[in-house]
């Protein structure tokens, strides 16, 4: 018995020794110091990305937004950023772990990400409880900027994005049945399709069937077989790309030839380079078209080129603009006091970033138009 | 104030290390029988969720839903734990490793109770809770010299604690009793044990049943510490993570998986410096213990060698 007490002491020795590897380290860390009369505000940020396993393509289009727009703003001078890079390798724990890293031993002014709306639902509440701005660049569920006043977003929702494309489909095509589609165990897939729904019903659409799939899932062909016999006038899919592309292949083959209707998520150059032809007569609503006819589109895409070797996608899009809006912020306070920075931040409005005119509603959440894209003789184009 | 040196940060990842102490001891327990189950991330999320919805929806107060999600999650464990038994081996890992998926894909499509792959969002975190609690009492935090959100992660970290200890205590003076003696005799040879008179069905299912009721309580705790929970938490990585635990310290003894637990969740953490290199590192760790040690980081020898010579340098003081 006095053995396994033994035994048991240690392990909890093991556990304990944690909490003070590195007190002593963090109490001589000197935070920023705040220089509020002083003309260039240096501010620490932290940023919570996935670096690390399934999604860090994301994570990497997104910090080298984060790295374009920092340099570009430290290059102006008026504000000094220095960005923190956690990994958060796309799970809630590690989301948690990064923000209470980036909030109490790096004392960041505030923090960008992270990558996905299930991580923002964990590290959200601490950094609000917290009194950090923590701002999500990718975030498109429902329900994020509502956790709390210090939580913001400046991706699209789901929920402007998909009345746009809807809306204008259902317009130019003068759709009256259809049929919808969508991945039931994806946060964003499902919010996408809840706005869908509502969507249909307000405009008075007769819904004919609903079908799911699953993440990963490969074969469509129960659900399109199902679809083609109902004659639709338009499929509404609420996918991810990696999914949609190929249940728009396989619809095509089978000779499902009306319109499909997607979200934000199809928004994305794979889909035609895996569907090819089959991706004709998509329409998709996005915040984001690289080929927009605006100089400061135009300028972002060559200099995001010329540093990345590939074409910006929405994520470094939106990761560039938060940057900005961060720094914009920052330049109002004239601190970096976190206090003060939420709310310059939440009385950012008309700002003119690469996405377009962006504002901040009451809730902190996104005001935009997005555009209305769909893919003609290989490519994206504005859809009129 | 006095206490600045207690960082939030190091309390949330050692409360995490303790959740998966709790996991890697619940794979040990069926293990100690000579059984593998992969069906405790299915049952961290019956613990999960079941306490997630009681709490969330109903006001029932979170000790209430912790113990109730647990208990759901063992007597779901003796539900399954009675036909899968009669699988051996890699049999029975694949079964239970599918029961996992199954619970999952429930949770995913009852989306009245569940709310699909959205999630439980806002479930009452026991720090915060506690907090609030006592303010209302009219205690506060700064009274004790500690800011909020210290307090709160330092309430966390020692009900996880206490938690984790209680339930490794248990579970190593369980290893000395009958039970324990029995869950030995059969993991050696259950023919033998049932020769000798072990009612080996009964206690294969006790600790089938012991495991799930570990899980779900881990899964319980995990839910009021992250205050949200979706399907994407209880998937088969979930499994794997556990499973990983009890190869990388050692599944021979209850302070292998332990250890893993411990060591497996301060390797990422600890690394951060290296960010995108991190995990190949744990890997590469993975693969080097499967050459050199696959027993496991930790073996009874080693911990007759290491008692011993506690046991000894006491006796000598």
């Amino acid at each position: 018995m006095s053995r396994t007490i033994r035994l048991a002491g240690i392990a909890a020795m093991l556990a304990f020794s944690l909490v003070f590897l590195g007190a002593g380290k963090n109490a001589s860390k000197p935070a920023v110091p705040p220089k509020a009369k002083a003309p260039v505000i240096d501010a620490r940020i932290g940023v919570i990305s996935i670096l690390t396993g399934q999604g860090s393509g994301y994570g990497e289009a997104i910090t080298n937004g984060f790295k374009l727009a920092r340099d570009e703003i430290n290059a102006k001078g008026a504000v000094r950023i220095q960005l923190v890079i956690e990994d958060s390798s796309g799970k809630q724990e590690q989301a948690l772990a990064a923000a209470q890293k980036l909030i109490n031993s790096e004392q960041v002014a505030a923090i960008l990400g992270p990558t996905l709306s299930t991580e923002m639902k964990v590290a959200g509440p601490e950094a609000n409880a917290s009194g950090v701005p923590i701002m999500g660049t990718s975030t498109t569920a429902a329900g994020i900027t509502q956790i709390g006043k210090y939580v913001f977003r400046n991706s699209l929702p789901e929920s402007l994005a998909i009345p746009a494309s809807v809306g204008m489909a259902v317009k130019k095509y003068n759709i009256r049945k259809v049929a919808l589609l969508y991945g039931n165990d994806d946060v964003f897939t499902k919010s996408g399709f809840d706005t869908m729904k509502k969507m249909a019903e307000d405009l008075k659409l007769s819904i004919l069937t609903i079908e799911t799939f699953q993440k990963g899932q490969s074969d469509y062909k129960a659900q399109l077989t199902k679809i083609k016999g109902l004659n639709p006038d338009a499929v509404f899919c609420s996918a991810l790309y990696e999914e949609g592309a190929v249940i728009l292949s396989q619809a095509r083959k089978m000779g499902i030839k009306v319109p499909f209707v997607g979200g934000n998520g199809f928004n994305s150059p794979k889909v035609i380079e895996i569907a090819k032809d089959a991706a004709e007569g998509l329409v998709v609503a996005t915040p984001w078209f690289a080929d927009k006819n605006d100089p400061k589109v135009k300028a972002f895409v060559a200099r995001y080129r010329k540093a990345y070797g590939k074409t910006p996608d929405q994520f470094a899009a939106q990761a560039y603009d938060a940057l900005y809006i961060m720094a914009e912020a920052l330049r109002k306070a004239g601190t970096s006091d976190r206090a003060k920075l939420r709310d310059a931040l939440a009385g950012i409005r008309n700002f003119d970033g690469v996405l377009g005119r962006f504002s901040f509603d009451a809730e902190r959440d996104v005001v935009m138009e997005p555009v209305v894209l769909i893919i003609k003789n290989g490519r994206f184009q504005v859809f009129q | 104030m006095p206490f600045d040196w207690l960082n939030p940060y190091h309390l949330q990842v050692a409360s995490f290390i303790f959740i998966n102490i709790l996991l890697g001891a619940s794979i040990y327990v069926t293990l100690s029988t000579g059984q593998l189950s992969l069906g405790n991330a299915g049952f961290m999320s019956i613990g999960a969720y079941a306490s997630a919805i009681l709490t969330t929806r109903h006001g029932i107060p979170i000790p209430i839903g912790v113990l109730t999600g647990a208990l759901l999650a063992g007597i779901s464990g003796v539900l399954v734990g009675i036909p899968a038994l009669r699988l051996r081996g890699v049999y029975l890992a694949i079964a239970t490793l599918g029961f996992g998926e199954v619970i999952r894909v429930v949770f995913v499509n009852w989306e009245s109770l569940t709310g699909g792959a959205v999630g439980i969002a806002a479930i009452p975190q026991m720090g915060r809770e506690t907090l609030a609690a006592l303010e209302k009492a009219g205690f506060s935090a700064a009274s004790v010299g500690l800011r909020n959100n210290q307090f709160i992660s330092l309430t966390v970290f020692l009900l996880l604690f206490a938690a984790a200890l209680l339930s490794i205590l248990f579970f190593l003076r369980l290893s000395s009793s009958r039970i324990g003696r029995a869950y030995a005799a059969i993991r050696m040879d259950e023919a033998a044990a049932e020769a000798a008179g072990i009612d080996t069905t009964y206690y294969k299912v006790l600790a089938f049943c012991q495991g799930a009721l570990l899980s779900g309580f881990a899964g319980a705790l995990f839910a009021h510490a992250t205050s949200y929970i979706s399907p994407a938490d209880f998937t088969y990585h979930r499994a794997v993570e556990i499973l990983v635990f009890a190869v990388f310290g050692g599944s021979e003894h209850l302070l292998g998986p332990v250890f893993g637990g411990i060591f497996l969740t301060l390797l990422p953490e600890a690394l951060r410096f290296i960010s995108d290199y991190r995990y190949i590192i744990y890997g590469a760790l993975l693969v080097a213990m499967m050459i050199y040690r696959p027993q496991g980081v930790i073996d009874p020898p080693l911990i007759r060698r290491l008692a011993g010579r506690r046991a000894a340098e006491g006796a000598g003081r």
